[in-house]
């Protein structure tokens, strides 16, 4: 789902970059206000989950592959708006260091995956949750067989929210790639950026995302978060439980509770770094992120936008060293961008002023 | 009667009535004019800068560091081989540990690793602009990754090891007695003058009130007085050397010192070693 380079135009880039802006202003002011200092690391870890879903490619049938983004997840867990700035600043990292995804075409990436996805899947989400807990209110009797069943729910909603919210993300993608032959040709009808129209960009995007990269989402949604709650309960806005060791009101935490679930973050972070290369099993690229000398052997021509069109010179393109095998190409990529969304949400931490509560009187 | 009291006197007859000094029913309109101390308090600030970095990154060891001796070897050994490759492919697997270790480290340091070697890396990528210009991408990212990796290296190495650790360190590779003694006493003269111009700034700026002409001449006298603070600690720390029996002669690190984790750090870095000599036959 990452528009590459030159596969949009660049006013539709420029119309993309200007809608985030006030986005990610109102996040970050959002975020300011709403996570504590002390857990804005953690909203680093949840986004290098995201940043890992990512790498995970999976076979799509018709030859093309899909990911799933974790956007639900973070919303989930830290709130839609830190949601949708811990995924951008996940994609500006994949788009510098590793070229997955265009520089210009940013904006839309983040419109669609850090904005569109979390904000949807939430809602969902939301919606599941209130429609259970009217249900079991109504129950009377019913009540304590719900209450106990409420992880489970959460599940299910979470699981719900995800598939709904990465197919509103996908549909977004299929009419911004979609749009681009209706409003930019040539005098021949030749398209200037992505060749194919509404009508083709659209079912081939949901086909993919409706069946295997939306279920793909969901088991790594509902998968991480059923973890996430057992093995660190209070990993969320909940508590700050994992970086100090004691809840808002000063309550010291069991040490063995806080190294637990400390462990336990840090095991799922490393099994994911090591199991990223396993995307590299799914062969074939993703639809609309096919190479220029593709677009003209499926079409008949290049586009002229694509042909001329401006090129970053990433770190690491397509996640490969180029020396080493491709596994550790993918491993390698995984250490750096884990490691980077930590140090950048622990340094906004350390950059944050903290914030005392004196009580009223 | 007490002067000013609202009682009646005691034959009965009302107090004559007071009224305020005319001086004292005048409307209060002090405005002093605006302080120039810009000089004073930014010097201040810088100073106390300085010393709060100083004393308070002391440097932070965990279980799993080395010892000092190794960490320094270990740190110069990375340092070279990033420099001396001819290809980036593993200069960026050095990306990722250097990236690696400073995530885990404790806030502060973060911050003063990431700020120092990111700013590094920053610079260096503008100098080397005209390689964008040219077509030449690679040279200019290749460069700033090289400097990110080396300079993270050494602020790792710094911010993770105490500063007599380090001086023992310098001592067991056979680093000349002058020199580590040169390098010990500056950073304690640093912190000891600096407390001694921070307190004579702080003086200056609570008894020169309101704009005056005399504040910028006292300038020189700050500078005066640690001048001649800085000559009495010298005189001071060569009497404490005499009594102390210390005639600048520094031990190196004790054998007992070494941990059994140095020999995981030493396989690492031979591993690295082995990488890289594996990479450069490649490139």
């Amino acid at each position: 789902m990452h528009i590459p380079e030159n596969y949009l135009s660049p006013s539709t880039c420029g119309v993309m970059g200007v809608v985030m802006v006030p986005v990610w202003l109102h996040a970050a002011r959002k975020v300011r206000e709403t996570v504590p200092r002390e857990k804005v690391p953690l909203l680093g870890v949840a986004a290098a989950f995201s940043f890992l879903a990512m790498m995970f490619n999976v076979p799509i049938p018709g030859g093309t592959t899909g990911h799933a983004v974790c956007g639900t997840l973070v919303a989930i867990l830290f709130g839609p708006w830190a949601a949708v700035l811990s995924i951008s600043i996940a994609l500006v990292i994949q788009a510098v260091l590793f070229g997955d995804g265009g520089i210009l075409a940013l904006g839309a990436n983040c419109f669609n995956m850090a904005f569109v996805l979390p904000m949807v899947g939430y809602g969902i989400y939301v919606l599941v949750m209130r429609a259970f807990a009217s249900r079991s209110s109504a129950g009377g009797s019913q009540a304590h067989r719900n209450a106990a069943q409420a992880p489970t729910l959460e599940l299910v909603a979470a699981g719900v929210g995800s598939y709904v919210g990465i197919n509103a993300a996908a549909l977004c993608a299929a009419i911004e790639f979609g749009i681009q032959p209706l409003l930019f040709s040539n005098a021949a009808g030749q398209a200037l950026y992505c060749p194919y129209p509404l009508w083709v960009s659209i079912p081939a995007m949901l086909a993919g995302h409706l069946t295997v990269a939306g279920a793909a989402e969901a088991i790594f949604t509902v998968g991480i978060l059923a973890y996430v709650r057992k093995v660190a309960p209070s990993f969320g806005a909940g508590s700050a439980l994992v970086t100090t060791g004691s809840f808002a009101n000063g309550e010291a935490l069991p040490q063995s509770q806080v190294r637990r679930a400390r462990a336990g973050l840090a095991a799922l972070l490393v099994a994911l770094v090591v199991l990223t290369p396993l995307g590299l099993l799914a062969t074939g690229g993703a639809w609309g992120e096919w190479a220029t000398e593709d677009i003209a052997e499926s079409v008949g021509y290049t586009p002229a936008g694509m042909a001329t069109g401006w090129e970053w010179s990433s770190l690491l393109p397509d996640y490969s060293l180029g020396a080493l095998p491709d596994w550790a190409g993918y491993v390698l990529s995984a250490v750096i961008g884990v490691a980077l969304l930590v140090i950048v949400f622990r340094a906004i931490a350390a950059g944050m002023k903290s914030k005392v509560d004196f009580g009223t009187r | 009667m007490e002067p000013g009291s609202d009682r009646p006197s005691p034959s009965g007859a009302p107090a004559p009535e007071r009224s305020l000094p005319s001086w004292l029913a005048q409307p209060e309109a002090y405005k002093p004019a605006s302080d120039r101390d810009g000089f004073v308090q930014k010097s201040l600030l810088s100073l106390t800068g300085v010393l709060s970095r100083l004393r308070i990154d002391d440097g932070q060891t965990t279980p799993f560091s080395p010892s000092a001796p190794v960490k320094l070897a270990c740190g110069l050994a990375l340092i070279l081989m990033t420099s001396l490759s001819s290809n980036f492919a593993f200069t960026l697997v050095m990306t990722a540990a250097v990236l690696l270790r400073m995530a885990i480290l404790p806030s502060k340091a973060l911050r003063r690793a990431v700020g120092v070697s990111f700013t590094a890396a920053g610079v260096s990528a503008l100098v080397m602009l005209p390689a964008f210009l040219v077509g030449q991408p690679q040279s200019a990212l290749l460069v700033g990754t090289k400097v990110l990796v080396c300079v993270g290296v050494a602020m790792v190495v710094a911010l993770s090891t105490p500063v007599h650790q380090l001086t023992g360190a310098l001592r067991t590779y056979h680093v000349s007695n002058l020199v580590i003694m040169t390098f010990e006493l500056a950073l304690k003269n640093i912190v000891t003058l600096g407390s001694v111009a921070t307190e004579v700034l702080r003086a200056l700026d609570l008894r020169s009130v309101g704009k005056n002409r005399s504040k910028g001449a006292s300038m020189g006298g700050v500078g005066g007085v640690t001048f001649l603070k800085a000559n009495k600690a010298a005189r001071t720390t060569a009497d404490a050397m005499r009594c102390r029996g210390f005639e600048g002669e520094y031990q190196a690190v004790p054998r007992d010192a070494y941990k059994r984790v140095d020999i995981a750090w030493i396989l690492a870095v031979a591993a690295v070693c082995v990488l890289f000599v594996y990479l450069q036959g490649v490139a």
